[in-house]
Parts: structure tokens; C-alpha cells; sequence
């Protein structure tokens, strides 16, 4: 894969802060004292039970959810050809259905930029996820795993210095998970993206993060948080000590997963 | 205990009913062909049923002399009008019912108790507000476009996954680009239905429409046919408002291919 | 109390079999009508007034008749229920649909009814305020103006016809509005929605003295012609002769009571009102303006002219035949001599 030259910026990336969030739905507790710091260009990965609020997090993270407590703080510099510092990549992918692989990528790039801009860097993220191929099909011709990249394409066309990836790989099967998983984690390692990865595998969690915040079931609250000092890039899925490191998650999670499962109410995760 | 022995027996298939359009256009043609021989063997008297042939060239004279563009273009433009009208404002009405709840509850209660109300019951009283000429005939017909309009527009943006519309905010679209390009493409199929719909009400209330005042129109023309027991004139202007409608139908189905190609 | 003769086994055949192919729409096989009363299909005017006499006076039983009275919103309708077996005899305007049904032989005229007559205010022609206004004072002043009917080949829409021809203007400058019910024209011209139309006597005289319109005509003075006509289904005529006789004795007496009531005149030329009158109208308010307080004003400025023994006009109805011909209004050529039976009733 080609390195975008604008992409390169490691460094310039956001600082994250977490101070104190809290959050329910009307009674029920889902998220309590949640404090992390996500430096920039650094990944981190949240992994916790089914109904943790992980997901919760995140959007309390991209805006989209206020928190009942507790405040969320980016700061840093950003490109200038920024268009949207903290950007979302969504579990089902969220692309319009009535829009070309294309144009589904160029939709946060109209209010912004003029029609030739938006061509261009159309062009260029679709290059950069092999999807150049497929810029004119529909969704719905394409794979679950070509989706995503359709997702990650139109989140690195607006060029963001923070990612918030949602699950982004638990809709695909196990073998397009781990291709995308590579594919993703040198993408974001290279172009230095500050990123936030929810997810519900412990392999991905320590294949892709510099930091694993590990939450308790319900009400979720960091009750971990590991550092992985290994370049993302030079990881292999076999090597010994993430797969230890695995161990040692699941072994924290083990219980609260089996306990959250047997008592799991619905609620907005 | 019991012994199975030999193949499985197909048991699948079914349950998936194909469009035949030949067989459609063969019954149709069928029954009519199947009239006009009753007719001509005499056992439907042409005082209650004119035959086909009969009412064809009722329709041939119509069409030479100019008096059937002369009822169809007065009939075309107010349909044009009307269901424009009815449309524009329904779309209009049924977004903002969708995506504000301030106005939801007030303005669904509103369309449910309104609704229902015959159109032809309102005519005398649209009369008195927008005169007997075109103007109470295109609110007769814009009125009864209306409602269902904002009812199949309201479900079309419900219907509108609410993942995207978040995708949308994410990305800091404002709310007039999330309705421009999320909201309305989503509610665009719903709104289609809703056309097929709309459109046959607006033809059906044509007669209605043209009932009070109407010097021309299909329904005009219809409706004196009745009054004049002119079964032959009564038949041809039946068959010109269901070819209408079928024209209709065919449009929106090329429309709705077209718009939504990418189903 | 019918009683039936030869004639009638002889057209049960076809009689049995129109209804069944009739029978699916109308859901109403009546293949036996043994004592079942003759029914008259009617508006709720004052215009069949000699039949709420002879029917309040006991003029049809005193003939061993029971007649039904059948109240319809429009002229129209009434010819098709005769055709369609709902009624036995009708009494209405003679209009395009009446023509087209009788083109095909299922009706025939029997007798006539209401004239509009020279000097009797029957039907006025009524202007808006806004026409008046603008100069419609005349009906030489017609053209250009709109008119509201009720329906295409209506009798209003033939007495404008007439208008036209009397005036000499050619009905196409006229733009007509129907409107479908009466009640419909009267508001469009007191509304000013539309310029002039009919409205009769009763109706017309108040809107005028209210304010709401003018009248510029009556139209008796311009075309006086048999505007209502007694018909009877060909069917029941030939099944019934001699009841349909036995009706038009009754119909008589009704008529001459009527006439007596209320077409003398004093030495004046003005109407008399005596207690013959005012028994009438009492017998006459059990149909229309019933309770009304005003129902005898209104009744005795409504009634209209009538022929002595409800004769028929015969050269009338084939003039009017003839007009709904030339305006493309009833297609067909049958003779009109096989549209009038004028065995039952006197002719003029």
C-alpha cells in the first residue's frame, strides 16, 4: 500500500482526555468514573463484557452521546486539510445504500470542498484501501469486508487526527477480520491517527493497541489498563507474549463476561 | 422403531410468485374479447352494457372530432396541479412531521382525524374558498394527495435507519445536509409507494373535482354521460381515466427504477 | 289489487330475463307483484302538486289503486328507475337521459304535466349582484357570462337553450357551470361564483327580495313550453294498461282540483285565493315546506301552470326531443311518435 504524503504527520495527531465520565439509561448505571488518555497518534483499545458500554463510551467519545458526567477533552494542532478532527467508523458501516461506492465516500468532503478537490481525494483514499476498482458499485454489490473499507476510506478522506472505530470488524467472518485487521493496523500506525478500537476480541485488542483499557461489566469502569510497547506494525498474531497478554485479559474478564451474559438486560450498549 | 429407506423427497419450492406480464396483458385482453362475444351472441342486452366494439368507436369519434383532447388536457392539467401541489406540500409536512416532535403528535392527529374525510363531501365548501373554477377543483384533488402524502413521507423517514443519520452528525453534516442527502434518499422509496398510491386518488377524485362547475374534463365528461344515460360515452370515458391510470402507473414504475436503482 | 290479463303471460318470457341479467346489480328479483301498489317516481317540489291532491284527497283509491309515492334528489334518476323496474311511473322534467333511454323503446311519455306559460311564474332567470352590477340586466346580455345548471341535458340546461334560440345568440357564448344540485346553483349566483341561472318561483322571489340576486326573466314569458311530463316504463304500460287508465282518471281530478285552486283569476288577471286555495295548500304542505310557517306564502308563489285534464303537448316533446338531438345531447333516430303513448291522457 502506498503512504499518502499528507497522511505522514505522525505526532501532529490529538491528545484524548477522559476525566470522570459517567453515564445511565434512566436507572440503570452503564459507565461510572471513567478516566483515559489516549496520547497522540496512540491506539487504544477498550475491551470489556457484552454491555459494558463500551460502545457508550465511544460516543460519549465522537460527540454523539452527552455524558451524565464527566467531561471529554481533544486537544492538540491538526492539519489543515483537516475536515473532521474526531471521526467515526461504525460497526454496520453506515454507507447510503443509494450511493456509489464513490460517492459514499465523498459525502462528508461536499460541504467543503469543490467538485475536482473532492474527486481527487476521493481517488486517492480509494487507492489506499484497494477500492479504486469498485469506486462506481453499489453497497450492496460488495462483501461485508469491501464495506468496511468503504468506511475507513470515507473516514480517512476527511483527513482525521482522531479515530473512533466502532466493532469495526465483528460484522465480517474470522478470515476477512484478520486480513482488514492487518490492513487497518498499518493504515493507522503509518498515518499516525490518534484511535480509539472497541472491540470484543482480545486478539484484535492486543494486536492493534499501544494501550488496553479493560472495563468491568456493568456499571462499566477501566478496571485495567495495559500497555503494549511493541510497534503495531511488527506484531504477528502468533507471537507469544500478546497471546499471553490475551490470557491475562480473559482471565480479568472471564467471570464479568460469564455473569454478564446470564444477566444481560437490554440496554443501548 | 421405524425404517427409512430410499431418497428424500424434494419438499422445498413454492411460496414465490412470479410477474407474468404476458399473462396480464392476456387477461385483460381475454375478458374484453370474452365481452364482446357475449354481446354479439346477445346475452347482454346494450341498453345495461355496451359491447366493446361500441365503445371503442365512441372513443374514435371522440378522438377525431378533438372533443377527447378537448376533456384530457382540462383533465391533465388540474391532475398536473393538484397532485404537484398535494406533494410538495405533503413531502414538505410529512419531513417536518418525521424529524420534529413538536410537530409530530399535532400535526398526525391532525392528518388522522382529516384524513378519512371524503374529499367529494369538502367540494362545496372548497367552492366558497377558492371559487367554483380551477381553483376549488385543484384543492379538491391537492387535498386528497395530501394526506397520504404526509402519512407514506412520515413512515418513509422513520423508516430511515437511524445508524445513518448518526453517520451524518459524525461527520459534522449540518442538519439541512443530513435531510438533503441522508433523510430524503432514505424516504424516497416509501414516498415513491405513497406516488402510486396518490396518483390513483387523484384520478379517482378527477370526477369528484370536475363534478361541481366543470364545463370540461374527463370527469366532466363522465359524469354528464351518466346523467345522460349515454352508456357508449359513459364506457369510453371510463376506459380513457383507467388508461390513465394505468399510464400512470407505468411512469412511476420507470421512475422507481430509475430513482432506485441501487435497491 | 293488480290485476293481471293475457298480455301479461305473454311478456313474462323476455320480462324474466332482462331481470335476471339485471338481477345480479340490483339484487331485487321481484318476479311476483300480486297487490304490490304502483309506484310514482317524484322530486319534492311543488311541480307534481295535482298528485299530492289526488293522493291526500283519495282520488287513486276511489280508482282501487294504491300509489306509492318514490322521492328522488333529481330528474335524471327517475327515468332509470323506471327502466330499472324501481318505479312503474314517473313524473319529472323530460331530459337528455330521459331521451336516451327512450331512444331504446323502454319508455314512453303518457301525459303532461307543469308548463312554464305566459304570465305564470314558474321559472325566473337569476342574475348575481355582481353581474346585474356589471350590466347583465337582459337576456340578450347572456353571452359571455356563465350560467350554472344542475346537469348536462337537464331541463334548465334545455331552457337555456331555448333562451338562446328566442334571443338569438348561439349557446356556446354562454359557459355553463353544472353544478349538480339546485340547491348548488342558487348559492353560486347568491354568491357571485357564477353569473345567472334558473330558480323557480318559490325560491327565486325571496333570494331577490333578500338582495341576494335580480331577477331579469321569467321564462314562461320567453319560451313557454311542458317543462314536467308524465311517462310510464313500456313494460308497464303493455303488463298494465288498465291500471295506468285507472291512474289517469285520478291524475285528471287531481289537475282540476289544482287548476281550481289556484289558476283563477279575477277580473284583475289576479289570482284568486279562496278556500278552495287554502284547502289545498294545507293538502299540499303535507308534501313540501312541511311546518314551515311561511308554507302558504310560499306554496301560492310557487305553483305553476297546469292544462286542463293533464293533457300532453305532443308537438312539444318532439320539439324538445329534437333539440337534445341537435346538441349531440341524445344519440339515436327512433321515431317520436314510438316515445308517446297518448291512449291514457288527453292531448293539446
Amino acid at each position: 500500500m502506498t503512504q499518502p504524503p499528507s497522511m505522514s504527520a505522525a505526532g501532529s495527531g490529538l491528545r484524548l482526555t477522559l476525566r470522570g465520565i459517567g453515564h445511565a439509561y434512566r436507572a440503570l448505571t452503564v459507565l461510572q468514573d471513567i478516566d483515559l488518555t489516549v496520547a497522540p497518534g496512540e491506539v487504544l483499545a477498550l475491551v470489556g463484557p457484552s454491555g459494558c458500554g463500551k460502545s457508550t463510551l465511544l460516543g460519549i467519545m465522537g460527540g454523539l452521546i452527552a455524558p451524565a458526567a464527566g467531561t471529554v477533552e481533544a486537544s492538540g494542532s491538526v492539519a489543515d486539510d483537516c475536515l473532521n478532527p474526531v471521526t467515526y467508523v461504525f460497526q454496520d458501516f453506515a454507507l447510503l445504500p443509494w450511493r456509489s461506492v464513490r460517492d459514499n465516500v465523498a459525502l462528508p468532503l461536499e460541504p467543503h470542498l469543490s467538485r475536482a478537490a473532492r474527486a481527487a481525494r476521493v481517488d486517492e483514499v480509494l487507492a489506499l484501501t484497494s477500492l479504486t476498482a469498485f469506486a462506481d458499485a453499489w453497497p450492496r454489490e460488495l462483501s461485508g469486508g469491501m464495506r468496511q473499507r468503504v468506511g475507513i476510506a470515507r473516514a480517512l478522506a476527511v483527513r482525521p487526527a482522531c479515530l473512533l472505530m466502532d466493532e469495526p470488524l465483528s460484522a465480517l467472518d474470522a478470515q476477512t477480520r484478520t486480513l482488514l485487521l492487518e490492513e487497518f493496523a498499518g493504515l493507522i500506525a503509518r498515518a499516525g491517527i490518534t484511535t480509539v478500537y472497541v472491540t470484543h476480541t482480545l486478539s484484535e485488542a492486543v494486536r492493534i493497541g499501544h494501550q488496553v483499557a479493560v472495563l468491568s461489566r456493568r456499571p462499566g469502569r477501566v478496571r485495567a489498563l495495559l500497555r503494549i510497547d511493541r510497534p503495531i506494525e511488527g506484531r504477528r498474531a502468533a507471537d507469544p507474549d500478546l497471546l499471553a497478554m490475551e490470557e491475562r485479559i480473559w482471565a480479568m474478564i472471564r467471570d464479568d463476561a460469564a455473569t454478564a451474559e446470564r444477566e444481560r438486560i437490554d440496554a443501548p450498549d | 422403531m421405524r425404517r427409512i429407506d430410499g431418497p428424500v423427497a424434494f419438499r422445498g419450492g413454492g411460496f414465490a410468485p412470479r410477474a407474468r406480464g404476458w399473462a396480464a396483458a392476456a387477461t385483460l385482453i381475454g375478458l374484453v374479447l370474452l365481452w364482446q362475444a357475449l354481446e354479439m351472441a346477445g346475452l347482454v342486452p346494450t341498453l345495461f352494457l355496451p359491447a366493446p366494439l361500441a365503445i371503442g368507436r365512441t372513443l374514435w369519434a371522440l378522438t377525431l372530432s378533438g372533443e377527447l383532447w378537448k376533456h384530457l388536457s382540462a383533465s391533465l392539467l388540474r391532475l398536473a396541479i393538484g397532485w404537484t401541489v398535494g406533494t410538495v406540500f405533503g413531502i414538505a409536512v410529512g419531513l417536518a412531521v418525521g424529524l420534529w416532535s413538536a410537530l409530530r403528535s399535532p400535526v398526525m392527529a391532525v392528518v388522522a382525524a382529516l384524513f378519512p374525510i371524503p374529499k367529494i363531501a369538502l367540494v362545496p365548501l372548497f367552492i366558497i374558498w377558492f371559487g367554483i373554477g380551477e381553483g376549488s377543483k385543484i384543492a379538491t384533488l391537492g387535498f386528497g394527495v395530501f394526506f397520504p402524502t404526509v402519512i407514506a413521507t412520515a413512515g418513509g423517514v422513520d423508516a430511515v435507519p437511524r445508524g445513518l443519520i448518526r453517520m451524518g452528525q459524525s461527520f459534522g453534516l449540518s442538519t439541512w445536509k443530513i435531510v438533503r442527502s441522508i433523510v430524503l434518499p432514505g424516504a424516497l422509496p416509501a414516498i415513491l409507494t405513497g406516488f402510486r398510491v396518490t396518483t390513483s386518488i387523484a384520478i379517482v377524485l378527477l370526477v369528484a373535482a370536475e363534478m361541481i362547475g366543470a364545463e370540461r374534463g374527463i370527469g366532466a365528461f363522465v359524469l354528464a354521460a351518466g346523467n345522460l344515460y349515454d352508456m357508449d360515452a359513459l364506457l369510453a370515458g371510463i376506459v380513457v381515466l383507467s388508461a390513465l391510470g394505468l399510464i400512470v402507473a407505468w411512469v412511476i414504475g420507470v421512475a422507481e427504477r430509475v430513482l432506485l436503482r441501487w435497491r | 289489487m293488480r290485476s293481471r290479463d293475457g298480455a301479461n303471460e305473454m311478456t313474462r318470457g323476455p320480462t324474466l330475463s332482462r331481470r335476471l341479467v339485471l338481477g345480479g346489480a340490483l339484487l331485487v328479483p321481484r318476479l311476483v307483484r300480486a297487490a304490490e301498489p304502483v309506484r310514482l317516481g317524484l322530486l319534492r317540489t311543488l311541480s307534481p302538486a295535482p298528485f299530492y291532491l289526488a293522493q291526500e284527497r283519495g282520488y287513486f283509491r276511489d280508482e282501487g289503486l294504491e300509489v306509492a309515492f318514490r322521492f328522488f334528489e333529481a330528474a335524471q334518476p327517475i327515468a332509470a328507475a323506471a327502466v330499472s323496474g324501481d318505479i312503474d311511473i314517473g313524473v319529472t322534467a323530460l331530459t337528455g337521459g330521459f331521451f336516451n333511454l327512450a331512444e331504446k323503446g323502454v319508455l314512453k311519455v303518457i301525459g303532461g304535466g307543469l308548463h312554464e306559460e305566459r304570465g305564470y311564474e314558474g321559472s325566473a332567470i337569476l342574475v348575481s349582484n355582481k353581474a346585474f352590477d356589471a350590466g347583465l340586466t337582459s337576456l340578450d346580455k347572456l353571452p359571455g357570462h356563465s350560467f350554472a345548471i344542475t346537469q348536462y341535458g337537464s331541463s334548465f340546461h334545455y331552457m337555456l337553450g331555448r333562451i338562446a334560440q328566442a334571443k338569438d345568440f348561439a349557446l356556446s357564448r354562454v359557459t355553463l357551470r353544472p353544478v349538480q344540485q339546485i340547491s348548488n346553483m342558487l348559492a353560486a349566483v347568491s354568491s357571485g361564483q357564477v353569473d345567472a341561472t334558473i330558480a323557480i318561483a318559490s325560491q327565486a322571489k325571496p333570494a331577490a327580495a333578500a338582495g341576494q340576486a335580480h331577477i331579469i326573466a321569467w321564462a314562461g314569458d320567453v319560451v313557454p313550453y311542458q317543462i314536467t311530463a308524465l311517462f310510464a316504463a313500456t313494460r308497464f304500460i303493455a303488463e298494465n294498461a288498465e291500471q295506468l287508465h285507472r291512474f289517469a282518471q285520478a291524475y285528471k281530478r287531481g289537475v282540476a282540483d289544482y287548476r281550481a285552486a289556484f289558476l283563477r283569476r279575477d277580473p284583475q288577471g289576479r289570482p284568486v285565493v279562496d278556500a278552495l286555495t287554502l284547502a289545498a295548500v294545507t293538502d299540499i304542505s303535507h308534501y313540501v315546506f312541511t311546518g314551515d310557517p311561511q308554507a302558504k306564502e310560499k306554496i301560492l308563489a310557487g305553483v305553476g301552470y297546469y292544462d286542463e285534464g293533464g293533457a300532453l303537448d305532443v308537438a312539444d316533446v318532439i320539439d324538445q326531443l329534437r333539440w337534445f338531438r341537435a346538441q349531440g345531447l341524445v344519440k339515436g333516430d327512433s321515431d317520436p311518435a314510438s316515445m308517446i303513448d297518448t291512449r291514457f291522457l288527453p292531448t293539446r
